[in-house]
């Protein structure tokens, strides 16, 4: 009970995510940071503002933060499967492809 | 970018990047910005006095009192990128060795601030002209926009000395209009007198040359004017 507890807590801290999802999560990050410094500097520049510039900006740093740090569902949509644990119980029955290989 | 502490540097990292980049950005946009800058400075009246460093001081040393007029156009300075200009008027004169540079000292100074710079207490409040009707408005603001000076008979801030400790009787002297021009982000840039690309040198800016006069009077209040600083007189 203890241990699945802990696990669930690691779980959450780590918040790890499958492939499909980290390279979705680098994608975003790349483009909302681009595209946030793109929009501040054109609409700082266009009002004469500075301060618009740095309040875009880090705005869009905030978003992007909160769009790509925690583990979201769409980041963990393509598991993949591990195997069972190789032991001396289940380890004579795997499948891999259509061929036995335990 | 498999787990969260991952993320967080990876998105921190290209943050860094962005910003970096968008200063630069932002920095190297004042080149297009046109600047015209004018300053017409003229002499109104100058006295050498004798008198003492500091008040336990034995030395006397001879201190000019310049007093000048000075109608500026800086407006064009002040870009989006600008914080402050930071205008002063120096005097110029040669030294009493041919060998060596021309003095300069500071006679007065001012802290313009820009629009979107937050108030503080240092910046340059411009008096208000006599007879005008903009009497009636707060004392803190400038009577006319940012980068336009229109001072007639201004004491000086600063009473200027010489290493030797002599003035009096020295050529040449030229007043001359210099500032910094201090960005939000990027370079500080000095007055100058030469166009570069969008930027027009300074039109004018120099008084004509006079002459430091003889010791007329031992003593007298100067009457060293208050900037609007509220520090003044208090250590730095």
């Amino acid at each position: 009970m203890a241990d699945q507890m802990l696990e669930k807590v690691r779980d959450a801290f780590e918040g790890q995510i499958d492939f499909e999802g980290q390279r979705l999560s680098e994608l975003i990050t790349t483009v909302l940071l681009g595209a946030a410094g793109i929009i501040a500097f054109i609409v700082g520049y266009i009002n004469q503002d500075i301060y618009q510039t740095l309040w875009i900006g880090l705005a869009g740093t905030t978003l992007t933060f909160f769009a790509v740090v925690p583990p979201w569902p769409f980041y963990n949509k393509n598991p993949l499967p591990w195997l069972p644990p190789h032991n001396a119980i289940s380890g004579l029955d795997i499948e891999v492809d259509g061929k036995r290989v335990g | 970018m498999h787990s969260t502490l991952v993320r967080v540097q990876n998105v921190f990292g290209f943050f860094t990047t962005v910003a970096f980049s968008v200063a630069a950005i932002v920095a190297l946009s004042v080149i297009i910005s046109p600047q015209e800058p004018s300053a017409s400075v003229r002499l109104r009246n100058v006295q050498v006095v004798r008198g003492r460093p500091h008040y336990y001081s034995h030395k006397k040393e001879e201190y000019a009192h310049i007093k000048f007029d000075l109608d500026t156009d800086l407006s064009t300075l002040f870009n989006w990128n600008t914080k402050q200009v930071f205008l002063y008027l120096a005097a110029t004169y040669p030294s009493l060795k041919p060998n060596e540079p021309p003095s300069q000292a500071i006679i007065w100074d001012a802290i313009l601030p820009s629009a979107s710079a937050p108030w503080h207490q240092n910046h340059y409040v411009h008096p208000v002209p006599k007879n005008s009707k903009m009497k009636s408005k707060a004392s803190s603001s400038s009577p006319y926009p940012a980068g336009e000076i229109h001072l007639t008979a201004q004491k000086p801030k600063y009473q200027i000395t010489d290493i030797s400790g002599k003035l009096q009787n020295r050529t040449d002297v030229v007043l001359e209009l210099g500032w910094n021009v201090q960005p939000w982000v990027g370079a500080l840039t000095w007055a100058n007198y030469n166009d570069l690309g969008f930027w027009k040198g300074l039109k004018g800016g120099r008084s004509e040359p006079f002459t430091f006069p003889g010791i007329k009077r031992k003593e007298g209040d100067l009457g060293t004017a208050k900037g609007g600083e509220g520090n003044r007189g208090k250590p730095a």
